[in-house]
């Protein structure tokens, strides 16, 4: 027993500047070449208990701990970081955000250095690192400019360089496309098949089954509610909080009422086929620098009515494209018209009236005293009268489930929540077209079910357009998807168009899903993609 | 994650063919040399050097176009001031020989304004503009010819401690991260119907409605470096002392720069402390 890699009992820990504990009494232990998946909706404690684990808490982030945690039998309580360190490697959410190094070899190389271990050995461990994760190709590149996915591959290779026993992921997965996401999962079953313990915080469970975790811990509130086999998991977790194989939610899903039917774009419904075209990108191309392009003559509407998804790999040029249509940057050739006006002739304010654009980082625009004034910003400075603002404000507010916060300071919500304030602040707009760039990442589940079903029947919108990862995202919610790829339009149309070519979908990084599956089985009867408990309730 | 300058390697550049420490050294003898002097005589020299490095860097004028005409913008515009206001030269002249002077014909409480053009504000103009572009054209240079990977290592040779040579590394690409934070900032503020051309109201009221812009970029610089701490942290930086993955030597033409660097800064103290090199007017 004391030889196990890891020994965690009756953990519990209190951030210093916050009410109530963020983890309580947690006991458990994990076995070498174990994959322990740790589940969970935002704030229920993962990242807390990680953070125990790898020693940030409590020598960077001080609160009130207790119990105790052992590593391969010994208290690490009067361990120094860089002890631990050698142990347990840590690889955060974002990549960007752990990254150090300018080259990718000096990144792999940077925890060795901190040791003071002989070059010769440096120079070896990077090697073999970038072996192991078959990326020695990207040795002498600038980190800058790699894709997400080699950046999460390069800030593992800089973990294992340190040769860890205990490997935790923290949501791995979050930023990276399909495609990449399931090359990481690969390499995680691979070195877990070598003897590395591994415990992997992910919101994304139907993924990671997978690669067949040993067994799932599901955390909520702080506490652990469920450890053990995997399939212990579908039945005992709510579907709606934790996403599940489409196959088990709708085998459950047919004891529960059926789900309320979606109103898609209240204001558009009912007013006939007839398209009118809000914004048109004519032979649209673009270059950050002189002599390189990155979108290549895009020519595309976006209709009264649409609601679009936007597929692609980490890299190809979405949100480039998307930047476009609120006039952030200004094609070099071709021209891009919002509602008849070309861009290059307003001023992006001027659009912002008529097309809302939401950031996929919320930590760039959040800066207001309180969440009211936050999401008043943006409506005051359209000039909308005043008792207006507060009834935007309010209804921004309902949509993303925030009204109890609304006189919290928003830069001290969690991330989740500081998402959801960047969403409402564009809502409170009510421009006439929605445009979101990644909006679900970082959220929990049922949080980004829930917002995507109210956003989606806002009765101001008339289109709404949406970059997403995410295949079920786009198959659900979008009545047209489009694949953007090496800066062009791969493919334009309707949700079963696009998504029944798997080829197509393989060679843009996109990979099929269970209820992407489901539903192109039972299509012919459908007529339409749901979700899977929607799909439950239909007579197939 | 930091950002990084616009640095790539460049073929034939003379510059990127030293050693850093040995270009670093040569820049600050270079840099006291230039504040030694205020004779526009003795800095001429000293604006030949910066322009052959310039020249010879192999950075293209498409790459260095803005960085370059803000300068020349900022340093032409405290010339013009100057010269037109004559302050600051009183450090170095005692008497003006006034070539021309023009007198506005109304008053401002009681205050006509007048346009005095002398030699000395003339010649202080000039000297300021040579000083001036000779220390902008050589420290422009370094953020585009010296390799971001070699900042620590630079400085750990120059003689820091691990922990000051890769705060300098830090420092140094935060310049740039900083920037490209204030531009997305800039973006999703624009993107709510904020425009900052636009603002309104007294100083104080300007001030506070920066604080769209202000807060969230001062909250995501200290977000980033507390998300910096904990990586390094994590992979136990400052724990013993470190191993610097890349290697520098120097080689011959280094010494040569640096003793060449070396001599300048010698000659320029002697020639200035036997008086020579003060302001000179024809």
């Amino acid at each position: 027993m004391t030889n196990l890699p890891l020994i965690v009992e009756d953990l519990s820990f209190k951030y210093r500047d916050r009410a109530g504990a963020a983890i309580h009494n947690l006991t458990f232990e994990a076995h070498a070449g174990e994959i322990l998946l740790i589940a969970g909706a935002s704030g229920c404690g993962k990242t807390t208990l990680v953070r125990c684990i790898n020693g940030l808490i409590p020598r960077s982030y001080k609160g009130e701990l207790s119990g105790k945690i052992s590593i391969f039998g010994e208290d690490v309580k009067d361990w120094k970081l860089s002890q631990i360190s050698q142990k347990v490697g840590t690889v955060l959410q974002d990549p960007d955000r752990q990254i150090l190094g300018t080259k990718v070899v000096n990144e792999v190389a940077f925890g060795l250095e901190n040791l003071g271990m002989p070059r010769t050995e440096i120079v070896t461990r990077v090697n073999e690192s970038l072996e192991f994760l078959k990326i020695p190709q990207l040795r002498n590149r600038d980190t800058f400019s790699l894709s997400g996915g080699e950046k999460q591959k390069v800030a593992l290779a800089g973990v294992l360089a340190m040769r860890p026993s205990i490997l935790l992921l923290d949501e791995p997965l979050a930023s990276l496309d399909p495609a990449s996401a399931q090359e990481a999962l690969d390499m995680v079953r691979l070195l877990a098949d070598q003897g590395m313990t591994i415990l992997l915080v992910e919101h994304r469970v139907e993924d990671v089954l997978r690669i067949k975790p040993d067994r799932v811990m599901f955390m909520s509130e702080g506490q652990m509610r469920y450890l053990g086999a995997v399939q212990g998991l579908s039945s005992l977790v709510n579907y709606h909080q934790v996403k599940l194989p489409a196959e088990d939610v709708l085998a459950r899903a047919k004891r529960d009422p059926a789900p309320a039917e979606i109103k898609v774009l209240p204001r558009v419904a009912g007013l006939g086929a007839e398209k009118e075209a809000l914004v048109k990108f004519q032979d649209v191309a673009f270059g950050y620098e002189a002599g390189r392009e990155v979108l290549h003559g895009v020519n595309l509407e976006i209709n009264r009515g649409d609601v679009i998804a936007v597929l692609g790999p980490n890299g190809a040029g979405k949100t480039t494209f998307v930047k476009h249509a609120i006039g952030l940057l200004k094609p070099k050739a071709g021209k891009v018209l919002v509602d008849g006006r070309d861009t290059h002739s307003a001023s992006v304010a001027e659009i912002a009236s008529m097309l809302g654009y939401v950031f996929q980082s919320p930590s760039h625009m959040l800066f207001a005293p309180t969440v009211r004034e936050e999401l008043a910003f943006g409506p005051t400075n359209l000039k909308h009268a005043k008792e207006q603002v507060e009834l935007e404000v309010k209804e921004a507010l309902n949509i993303v489930n925030l009204t109890d916060k609304e006189n919290d300071p928003p830069l001290a919500l969690s991330f989740g929540q500081q998402k959801r304030v960047s969403i409402a602040a564009i809502l409170a707009m009510q421009s006439r077209i929605l445009v979101m760039d990644e909006p679900t990442a970082g959220q929990d589940y049922q949080n980004y079910m829930n917002f995507m079903d109210s956003i989606l029947q806002m009765p101001t919108f008339e289109a709404i357009l949406f970059i997403t990862h995410d295949v079920d995202l786009a198959a659900i919610y979008a009545n047209r998807v489009l694949i953007v790829n090496d800066g062009r339009l791969i493919a334009d149309g309707s949700p079963h168009d696009t998504l029944a070519d798997f080829e197509k979908l393989k060679a843009n990084r996109l990979v099929p899903t269970s209820l992407l599956a489901l539903n192109l089985k039972h299509f012919a009867t459908t007529g339409r993609f749901l979700r899977a408990e929607a799909l439950a309730h239909f007579n197939l | 994650m930091l950002a990084a300058w616009r640095y790539r390697k460049r073929e034939n550049s003379l510059i990127q063919s030293f050693d850093p420490r040995a270009w670093i050294i040569f820049f600050v003898c270079f840099l006291i040399s230039v504040l030694s002097f205020w004779d526009v005589r003795f800095l001429l020299p000293f604006l030949t050097i910066a322009f052959f490095a310039v020249f010879t860097s192999r950075v293209t004028w498409v790459e260095m176009r803005r960085a370059f005409l803000f300068i020349v913008s900022f340093v032409l515009f405290y010339a013009f001031l100057t010269f037109l206001t004559g302050r600051g030269g009183m450090e170095v002249y005692a008497q003006e020989r006034t070539l021309r002077e023009f007198t506005a014909g109304f008053s401002i409480f009681g205050w006509t304004p007048t346009l005095k053009i002398t030699v000395e504000r003339i010649f202080f103009a000039a000297s300021q503009l040579v000083r001036i572009s000779s220390i902008a054209l050589m420290t422009i240079l370094i953020p585009y010819s010296l390799n971001p990977a070699l900042y620590g290592i630079t400085f750990k040779r120059l003689g820091l401690s691990d922990k000051f040579a890769y705060a300098m590394d830090l420092t140094m690409r935060f310049i740039p991260t900083f920037g490209r934070d204030f531009q997305l900032t800039m973006d999703a503020q624009r993107a709510r119907g904020y425009e900052l051309e636009k603002l309104q109201g007294g100083l104080i009221g300007q001030v506070r409605k920066l604080g769209p812009i202000v807060v969230p970029v001062v909250i995501h610089a200290i977000m980033g470096s507390e998300d910096i701490i904990d990586a390094m942290d994590l992979r136990a930086f400052g724990v013993a002392p470190r191993t610097w993955f890349d290697e520098l030597t120097y080689q011959k033409r280094d010494r040569v720069l640096m003793a060449l660097g070396a001599l300048i800064l010698i000659v320029s103290l002697g020639l200035a402390m036997m008086g020579y090199g003060k302001f000179w007017t024809p």
